[in-house]
């Protein structure tokens, strides 16, 4: 096949990988089964949240500094800490182009507020989320509301506050709760308590009914300069509804992240889909690679589900596959494997060595950190411990890092996808110049 | 007892990431969505039958839920399949009778084609339908060949037993009785390619009988065609290709996943064209082209997109010389074979495809291309452009 470049997975790192691979020319393809776990995430990026003791980090690239010599086998260290901060601006600058504007705090951590209520370091949330109008409300201690619709099961109104009450950033200030009520929903066949934010987002979509909810915030609000909603204000419309809603009721809205699935993280979905397809790549979503041949240390091709037979020839692969949720990774009960070329795993075959008793253990699991293995150049090792010269691995397939305690998935993801991408351009142009 | 093959509604997470990409719960309230209307409701169907929901109908069986799925549930297929194992369908149903006889219909109608498709073309002949068919009136519809494909064929044949290297292909029913000449096209482009071609007897895929529920003639009808491809394929490449991504994918898929049969004689060597055609290129059998000059935007079919087909066409459609191509995202039409011409589904089905028809303005192209032969009744219904199948664009370009 004349690819440049096949990816295998269209989650976070395949698409940042796939973007800047068709924004340089490279005919590009990505093969994917199956939506990816932006669905299930918050919507925020995360560069690197805690320290090992888990102690919040202010300032993510500076820590990268000192990581890159204490932990050399990170995937930050491998990919070096200028990459990682281009790889950021970039993934910034390509949301921006599809319509999503992002957040930062200037290299610095801000913080979030979960559906739970705590508070979370990220460096990028969407402008929704969180912003320098909310910032400096929060630190003038302006009154908080946080809503909910009446009979949506996915947000629990009463467990925020309980939480939210508790934290320092907003010891002092008055929070309160409220419901709004939809009378539009009493006349469908299906109530409330069946919708899920899906629904709900599709609603504030239609675009028909944002005077009556915007009333309905005002009223819920009780006098409150901040109001806190489930997110689901939109998604293809997101950016001008929420501008809308704030210029029709005079409040700050921020979103809140809710259970499965994400509205915010569709967003980033859709924003790097359509980024892909606008630069001329290729999405192939109703398949599944699952093998390929490496002869002499490069990957001639791999197969897929329905075209068993078939070769899929490409000059570069990356395998941007996932982890355990995923599918990247496979365990059995006393196994751990790539499953499509079988690479050389780093983690222990032994199930015993898997997990941490406590659940919520504060050194986390051991699995976690689990994933296929690969030099400084992010090449992996076949079944025969050689590196495969022209596959890269990117995202959470990668072995090294624990995405859940460093508060790290999304900066590993988009570095990562970014770096190989950048390995692959420079070698294709080094091949046309020969 | 629960048959083992049907568990995968089991493997279902729960995460509902179906339900955002299905295309009917996104568009009405009426269908709860393929999580619920699927895994879900068929823990409670396996316990007590009577727990099945009339909701099932509105379920288009377009598989999007199946490509969007992280868990390789077969939620379409959880879903047609309980649509007519657990809900009683009155007999007598004239109108669904009709549509999923694609066959039969077709032979009547292209023995009197100007006539019929005269008729059906009257406003008082369309409010008589809708009102005693429940056909809305809206609709337009196919029109039929004045011939079909095989009686056109049997004139070349003879010329076609000179190439060596021969396919056999499954021209579908709506080449036959509605579009003869996407197979005229496929015979030159093939020809062209000094590959032949060779044509067997064959029934109705099944696809629009699967959709209305008449599982045993789809049976008996892929029982035949098994039989008759499996037979043909001793005499000639072995190959079967189809120019219907919808035939392909049942032929492929559905025979064994849905209707429970063995189709392993023919799965392998079963291909929708531009695979095929994509295969020949890569060996470096590549027909002479001419630049075409057109701007055309692709729409890819839901089920060749199941398939793991679109970037088969895309290659095939890349290397047309002076064709300006833009890639639609991936959206349904919403027509979904014959569910788009029933009246109490039209609106549904029209509501749906609103969104692909507003991308298809803005890209504002010549032509549209797409696999699907009702897909393209939908576009050219909707939209003021014409739509061509890749295979004619294909044919346009030969020199």
């Amino acid at each position: 096949m004349n690819y440049d470049c096949l990816i295998v997975g269209a989650g976070l790192s395949g698409l940042v990988c796939g973007i800047r691979c068709a924004s340089e020319g490279l005919r590009t393809v990505i093969i994917s089964g199956g939506m990816n776990a932006l669905h299930f995430s918050s919507g925020s990026i995360d560069l690197m949240g805690y320290d090992p003791s888990g102690k919040v980090i202010q300032s993510p690239c500076r820590y990268l500094k000192q990581l890159e010599e204490k932990k050399p086998g990170h995937p930050y260290s491998k990919v070096g800490v200028k990459t990682v901060r281009e790889s950021m601006e970039f993934f910034k600058k390509q949301c921006g182009l599809a319509g999503l504007d992002l957040h930062d705090n200037g290299e610095e951590n801000h913080f979030h507020i979960t559906g739970l209520g705590t508070m979370k370091p990220s460096y990028f949330s969407q402008k929704s989320v969180f912003n320098d109008r909310l910032k400096e409300a929060y630190e003038r201690k302006d009154p908080i509301a946080v809503l909910n619709f009446d009979g949506f099961r996915d947000y629990f109104t009463a467990l925020t506050l309980e939480q939210i009450r508790g934290l320092p950033l907003l010891r002092g200030v008055r929070i309160t709760t409220g419901k709004i009520t939809l009378p539009y929903y009493f006349r469908t066949e299906r109530n409330l308590h069946e919708f899920r934010s899906i629904d709900l987002a599709r609603v504030f979509d239609s675009e028909k009914y944002l005077p009556r909810i915007a009333d309905e915030i005002k009223k819920a609000a009780g006098g409150a300069r901040i109001v806190g909603l489930p997110a689901f204000i939109g998604i293809d419309n997101f950016g001008w509804i929420h501008r809308r809603l704030e210029d029709m009721t005079g409040l700050l809205i921020y979103e809140v992240p809710t259970l499965p699935p994400s509205i915010l993280g569709m967003r980033i979905d859709r924003a790097l889909k359509t980024r892909f397809a606008d630069l001329g790549g290729e999405l192939s979503a109703g398949d599944k690679v699952f093998g390929g041949e490496i002869i002499d240390g490069m990957l001639d091709h791999v197969h897929t589900e329905n075209y068993g037979s078939t070769r899929h020839r490409s000059r570069f692969y990356v395998f941007s596959t996932g982890s355990f949720f995923s599918g990247g990774i496979r365990s059995e009960f006393n196994k751990i494997e790539e499953p499509i070329l079988k690479l050389r795993m780093s983690g222990s075959q032994e199930r015993s060595k898997w997990y941490s008793e406590s659940f919520f253990d504060k050194k986390g699991h051991p699995f976690l950190s689990y994933g296929v293995d690969t030099g400084k150049t992010l090449n992996p090792y076949g079944a025969d411990g050689k590196t495969v010269k022209n596959l890269f691995c990117v995202g959470s397939i990668l072995a090294g890092y624990d995405p859940i305690r460093e508060g790290s998935g999304g900066g590993v993801a988009i570095s990562t996808g970014y770096y190989a991408a950048g390995k692959i351009i420079s070698a294709r142009k080094k091949a046309d110049l020969a | 007892m629960i048959n083992l093959e049907n568990i995968s509604f089991d493997h279902c997470i729960k995460c509902t990431v179906c339900t955002i990409y299905c295309p009917v719960a996104r568009n009405t309230h009426l269908f709860p969505g393929p999580k619920q209307s699927g895994p879900d409701a068929e823990r409670l169907r396996i316990k007590n039958p009577r727990l099945v929901d009339a909701s099932l109908k509105y379920c288009t069986n377009c598989k999007r839920c199946e490509i969007a799925c992280p868990s390789n549930v077969k939620i379409a297929d959880i879903i047609q399949d309980a649509k007519w194992k657990y809900t009683r369908v009155f007999w007598f149903r004239p109108r669904d009778f009709f549509m999923s006889r694609t066959d039969l219909a077709g032979s009547a109608a292209t023995m009197f084609a100007p006539l019929v498709n005269f008729v059906v073309s009257l406003t008082i002949v369309k409010l008589l339908m809708e009102f005693f068919l429940r056909i809305p009136s809206a609709r337009a519809f196919p029109t039929y060949n004045n011939g079909t494909f095989t009686s056109w064929f049997k004139k070349i044949r003879g010329h076609q037993g000179g190439f060596k290297n021969r396919v056999t292909y499954f021209h579908g029913c709506f080449v036959n009785y509605n579009k003869r000449s996407l197979g005229e096209d496929l015979v030159r482009v093939l020809n062209s390619m000094k590959i032949g071609v060779d044509v067997v007897r064959e029934k109705c895929c099944g696809v629009p009988l699967i959709a209305n529920g008449y599982l045993t003639r789809a049976r008996k009808n892929a029982r035949y065609n098994i039989a008759s491809l499996s037979e043909q394929k001793k005499s000639n490449s072995g190959i079967i290709v189809t120019t219907s991504s919808s035939c392909a994918f049942a032929l492929k898929h559905e025979y064994a996943n849905l209707l429970g049969l063995d189709n392993s004689a023919i799965y392998s060597n079963t291909e929708y064209i531009t695979k095929y055609l994509f295969d020949r290129f890569e060996d470096g059998n590549i027909p002479d082209m001419k630049p075409v000059h057109i701007r055309a935007a692709y729409h890819a079919p839901c089920h060749l997109e199941r398939l793991g087909g679109v970037m088969y066409t895309i290659d095939i459609l890349k290397r047309i010389p002076g064709l300006d191509l833009v890639i639609l995202n991936s959206e349904c039409c919403g027509i979904a074979g014959t569910y788009g011409f029933k009246k109490e589904y039209y609106k549904v089905s029209q509501d749906i495809g609103q969104h692909l028809f507003k991308l298809i303005d803005r890209a504002n192209p010549e032509y549209v291309i797409t696999d699907c032969e009702t897909c393209a009744m939908q576009i050219e219904m909707n939209t003021q452009y014409q739509v061509i199948h890749p295979v004619t664009l294909l044919a346009m370009a030969l020199k």
